[in-house]
């Protein structure tokens, strides 16, 4: 059936769908986004299938990252500028600890209300009291109150001065919403109108969901009233697709334009295929073990430090990740910068590991267990080979595979419960301070393997406070250091953020969330 | 435990070339059954034999190599040989069939025996249970008691024996509520047997009959089913060298053309399942000579 | 006993075993170490969130609370909200039921067309060649998992052959579904003139509707056969054949004996099949119940799966009820069973 084997540009997609739908669209470019799941919901502060990849293009922030050129020559955003954005300037007081924006004019939603500082405080409001994502941004940034002081201007008081604050406002968390119609749409049990953004946004960005159907996909528009330059794309059709199979072959034939989070089978394949356009950027996640200190035997460094020797890190590389992946060293990632430091402790030695284990009264063998399930595709197949690399060490791994929910309740704050386990974290907001703070911190939420090091979580206060580039850059140094003699985590490699579209696509630029932001991107012949 | 499997099944047969002869005449279906379950036994028993690499060692470098001299049925996408893996998911075959259906025998067929003998609220409560039972698609069930209750080869052969267990209980029953007012049933109570010895000397044998037929199907239904679990998600997961469990990673790689990783386990099922169907197919002819005729 | 006395009776009789049913998986589905509040709070959840969220799904209370608020709406005809989609279950249910029941009826139509008369042929010469062959292909039929003859068809039709379209539900990515009135998109299409759309449809029915009749036919030709040679060999054939009569009416009067028999088998397997179809439904990425279904159970989506499990009970207790009226009327002197 050659029929299913045509490539069509974005003109001629657009073509087929104005014979479904309305001729108003006829004129638009439209793209077909080829995604796991149909969005769930348009709240950020309630983490569901789809919420991030439609949020992040659908509501942006009072500011944002500085772009900057890498290595390569690419663009890619800047850890350490923060530009303007929906705030058009604002002024620091009392030491870091008063910060006050000052709205852009001409800011408005698809209703038509424009942007004014009632709605930040509002966002900020609902968040409190919420109390979900948003409210650990309240936390880490340090924010203590949020109010309006005029219609224009909006004044964050903090507890403490830190390098946090000023980059959460880049993100979407919370998400900065017209905070008139979700009044409207409130109701008596429902104060924040969050059933209301289970099917709907009010955002200020530059797309906002025109439908949604429930296990086919939605559709998203463009913002008329967005303030900013009129994006290529004006029509999203975010189509569910879970099998990544059917998206590799889906954008083969060009029927998507983009399909998103591509395993690496499907990769190894796809980068050979001259009809698809691969691209790729390290992100902030790179693939770990875990390892939880507060159970045998892995209370016992040496242990620890003896299966960071025995791991097969090319092997990994080779069988896991298929040698697309890049080799991870440290808890921070070369997207921080300067305070990014290669630290590369751990190398495979199976001496040294044998000899570590024989010292913590294990030369004869050990038995322990890896727990995991598919939050990532590559779970299962980092599982076995971790299996394979410790065998030759006389540590035999037993595997279980547990339900999803299992592993997201037990590795949850307040029960932490799994010995040894695949995790990867992304740094939302692109500070050190947040990253240990997150991943490591014992008060950190992703602290999953309950990591306890006063001297660490002393390292990180500090940091996130420390206004001094070069001081912080030291601290940030031996926080580095410090997790990797303690050994908690194997840190393997980047699985990586691919773009993977049909070779018309330009333009993409990542972030540290690791979702598409469409409005960059456009088709060229 | 495998060869305990083939015993069971195929205890007419061992008794002499010519009684062997005999049987494969009187039911060729039965014949080719027994021979298909046999080869499987032995793969499982001689796994390790056959097998030329470990059924979990992997080979980083030659993962999805394609069948050939070095891997006969390919690697997989863990860089596993195929063939060994298969030969090994014989072991998980017969270790999950054989217990299940003794699980299905040791509960199914007292509680028919007591049902049908004594009536009354057990038998009220057996009926109800089977009516519940069978408004229950059994993958559904299966596939939710698995997922509740933690994913181990052993949750999955309880949970598969505690299903069929009701199919043995009304087997048995139907059996025995013939039989109760029947001369012998009669005399022994007269006798003044105890009610254990009435229910398993005197109708036990007597009414375990179809239930003996019935095993090697229900078996074949057990083999499927893990498999279907496995193949979901939920059971015996990878790198467990259980065909279920190899297919659902084969699934990864068929669009991309990568076949050999889900067809082999497939054939080796379909094998295994279709010589325990057609053996209970034979056994219900060589038992009940007259349902050949009517199919019944 | 009058036809509404005995649906009076029947009705009473399912209340039980639906209670019974719903009874077992709210308790299934919360005896496990599924909990969905630490997938919903996301990786920066603090304790006061995960509270926050269990007490908002209602959690917080204890089991016979949940139940008895549960069995409460249920009433109403609130199955609760899954938590993965946001969806009411109740509209999740309504909105892809109709995809499972296309696939379904579409492949037991093709089981019945192809597996009643081959099964009617074997019972004319039992252990004839043409009975030997259907006899081995009805126990493969038995014996292929669903998923893997899928699997391996869609490796040849779609990835070698290039026949079938990409295995990626019920339409074309680029057609649109057509206006709603029977559920199914090939016939719906059909009546509203859309060929284009109709032949997407169809072209996405052909391989999954194909391959599942196999799964259904299977059972129909050796029941269909066993029925049919009950019948030959009952006294009136045997009579109607001493009496004379041609051997085709004596074959009419033999199938006309073992329409009823052959229906109500069909009507029983039909209800475990709306449940086996969910694999199929599975590797095609069909989006009806089944597959949704099945996502709940895995994901542990307490309310879904609990209106998954209610709605496969409701099925299949209905089916047998229609049957039950079904033989009713097709057989006015059968005595109604209770």
């Amino acid at each position: 059936m050659k029929k299913h084997a045509r490539l069509l540009s974005g003109a001629a997609v657009a073509a087929v769908l104005a014979l479904g739908a309305s001729a108003s669209h006829a004129a638009e470019n439209t793209f077909i986004f080829g995604a796991v799941g149909t969005p769930a919901g348009f709240d950020t502060d309630a983490w569901l299938t789809g919420t991030l990849e439609t949020s992040v293009n659908v509501y942006e922030g009072l500011t944002k990252h500085g772009i900057t050129k890498d290595a390569s020559g690419r663009d890619v955003i800047d850890a350490a500028t923060v530009e303007p954005h929906m705030a058009e300037s604002w002024t620091v007081s009392e030491g870091g600890k008063v910060v006050t924006y000052k709205i852009r004019p001409g800011v408005k939603s698809p209703f038509g209300n424009e942007l004014s500082a009632h709605d930040v405080a509002y966002a900020w409001e609902r968040a409190r009291d919420r109390k979900r994502v948003g409210n650990f941004m309240i936390r880490v940034g340090r924010i203590e109150a949020v109010e309006a002081v005029s219609d224009s201007e909006v004044k964050f008081t903090l507890g403490t001065a830190n390098n946090i604050f000023p980059r959460i406002l880049t993100t979407v968390f919370p998400a900065l919403t017209d905070s008139k119609v979700l009044k409207e749409n409130a109701t008596a049990e429902d104060k924040w109108a969050t059933k209301w953004m289970e099917k709907n946004t009010a955002g200020f960005g530059p797309y906002h969901v025109d439908s949604v159907r429930p296990g086919e996909g939605a559709v998203l528009v463009y913002n008329e009233n967005y303030f900013e330059e009129k994006p290529y794309f004006t029509r999203v059709i975010y189509r569910e697709i879970p099998s990544p199979a059917s998206r590799a072959a889906l954008v083969k034939s060009g029927q998507i334009h983009w399909a998103d989070q591509m395993p690496i089978q499907q990769l190894v394949d796809l980068i050979k295929d001259p009809k698809v356009k691969v691209d790729s950027v390290p992100g902030t996640g790179a693939a770990t073990l875990r390892m939880n200190p507060n159970f045998k035997p892995f209370d016992d460094v040496r242990v620890r430090r003896a299966i960071n020797y025995a791991f097969d890190y090319d092997a990994v590389s080779e069988a896991v990740f298929r040698g697309l992946g890049e080799r991870s060293d440290s808890i921070l990632a070369p997207a921080f910068g300067r305070f990014y430091t290669p630290a590369q402790t751990y190398n495979t030695d199976l001496d040294k590991a044998r000899a570590l284990l024989a010292e913590a009264g294990h030369g004869n063998g050990l038995d322990i267990q890896l727990e995991y399930t598919d939050n990532w595709w590559w779970e299962e197949s980092l599982a076995i080979q971790t299996k394979d690399a410790l065998a030759k060490v006389g540590i035999n791994v037993d595997l279980k595979r547990i339900p999803k929910t299992e592993m997201n309740s037990r590795r949850a704050i307040g029960k932490r419960d799994i010995p040894f386990f695949p995790h990867l974290a992304n740094a939302f907001v692109l500070d050190p301070g947040y990253a240990f703070y997150l991943s490591a911190h014992s008060e950190g939420s992703s602290d999953v393997n309950d990591y306890n090091n006063p001297v660490f979580d002393k390292l990180v206060d500090d940091l996130i406070g420390e206004q001094d580039l070069d001081k912080a850059i030291k601290l940030a140094h031996d926080a580095q250091k410090l997790h990797a003699d303690d050994a908690t985590f194997i840190i393997s490699d980047f699985p990586k953020t691919y773009a993977v579209t049909v070779p018309c696509i330009s333009g993409w630029l990542w972030y540290q969330h690791d979702r598409v932001v469409w409005k960059h991107l456009r088709c060229d012949g | 435990m495998t060869d305990v499997a083939v015993d069971k099944s195929a205890a007419p047969a061992f008794t002499g070339i010519g009684r062997v002869l005999g049987v494969a005449r009187r039911s060729p279906t039965f014949a080719i059954g027994f021979a298909i379950v046999l080869v499987f036994a032995l793969m499982a028993i001689f796994a390790d034999v056959i097998a030329p690499y470990g059924p979990i060692e992997t080979f980083a470098r030659q993962v999805l190599t394609p069948p050939g001299a070095e891997f006969w049925f390919g690697a997989d996408g863990n860089g596993m040989d195929v063939f060994s893996r298969v030969m090994y998911g014989a072991r998980y075959a017969f270790g999950i069939a054989v217990p299940a259906a003794i699980i299905m025998l040791v509960i199914g067929v007292p509680l028919g025996l007591v049902a049908g003998y004594k009536g009354g609220m057990l038998d009220e409560i057996v009926l109800r249970l089977m009516d519940v039972l069978r408004s229950f698609p059994s993958i559904v069930l299966a596939l939710a008691v698995v997922a509740a209750t933690g994913q181990s080869l052993v949750n999955v052969v309880l949970v598969i024996g505690f299903l069929d267990a009701p199919i043995f209980a009304r087997l048995v029953r139907s059996e025995v509520l013939g039989l109760r007012s029947s001369g012998f049933v009669e005399s022994a109570v007269a006798a003044g047997n105890p009610t254990w010895r009435i229910l398993f000397v005197h109708l036990l044998p007597n009414s375990i009959k179809g239930a003996t037929a019935m095993i090697a199907v229900r078996m074949a239904w057990a083999v499927r089913i893990s498999a279907t679990l496995a193949f979901i998600g939920v059971g015996i997961q990878a790198p467990t060298p259980e065909w279920g469990a190899m297919i659902r990673q084969g699934s990864e790689f068929i669009i991309s053309g990568e076949w050999w990783v889900a067809l082999f386990p497939g054939v080796a099922l379909v094998g295994v399942v279709l010589g325990f169907n057609l053996l209970g197919d034979g056994m219900q002819d060589l038992l009940d000579p007259r349902r050949k005729a009517t199919g019944k | 006993m009058t036809v509404r006395s005995f649906l009076l009776r029947r009705l009473v009789l399912v209340v039980p075993i639906l209670l019974g049913i719903t009874f077992l998986t709210f308790m299934l589905v919360r005896i496990g170490e599924q909990d969905p509040v630490a997938m919903l709070g996301g990786p920066m959840a603090d304790e006061a969130s995960l509270a926050s969220i269990k007490a908002e799904l209602g959690l917080d209370r204890p089991f016979f609370v949940q139940f008895g608020i549960y069995l409460g709406n249920l009433v109403q005809g609130d199955l609760g909200d899954s938590w993965q989609s946001s969806e009411r279950v109740a509209d999740e249910i309504r909105n892809r039921l109709p995809a499972s029941l296309e696939l379904l009826i579409f492949s037991v139509l093709l089981g019945s067309l192809v597996g009643v008369p081959v099964g009617l042929r074997s019972a004319q010469r039992p252990n004839g060649l043409f009975d030997q062959v259907s006899r081995f292909v009805s126990l493969l039929g038995f014996s292929v998992p669903t998923y893997w003859i899928a699997l391996m068809a869609i490796f040849v039709f779609f990835f070698l052959l290039q026949w079938a379209p990409a295995p990626l539900g019920r339409l074309d990515i680029a057609a649109f579904p057509p206006p709603d009135v029977t559920g199914s998109y090939l016939i719906d299409s059909l009546i509203s003139g859309n060929w284009s759309t109709a032949y997407s449809a169809a072209s996405q029915l052909a391989l999954p509707v194909i391959l599942f009749s196999i799964i259904v036919a299977a059972p129909i030709i050796k029941h269909t056969r066993a029925i049919s040679l009950e019948v030959l060999a009952s006294d009136y054939v045997r009579y109607a054949k001493a009496q004379g009569l041609r051997p085709r009416t004596v074959r009419r009067i033999a199938l006309r004996n073992s329409i009823t028999p052959i229906l109500t088998f069909i009507g029983t397997e039909l209800t475990g099949l709306l449940a086996a179809v969910s694999l199929i439904e599975l590797i095609f990425a069909w989006g009806g119940m089944g597959q949704w279904g099945l996502n709940a159970i895995l994901l542990g989506d307490f309310a879904a799966v609990q209106g998954y499990v209610l709605v496969l009970a409701v099925f299949s207790v209905a089916v047998f009820i229609v049957i039950d009226l079904l033989v009713l009327l097709l057989e006015p002197r059968a005595s109604l069973r209770a």
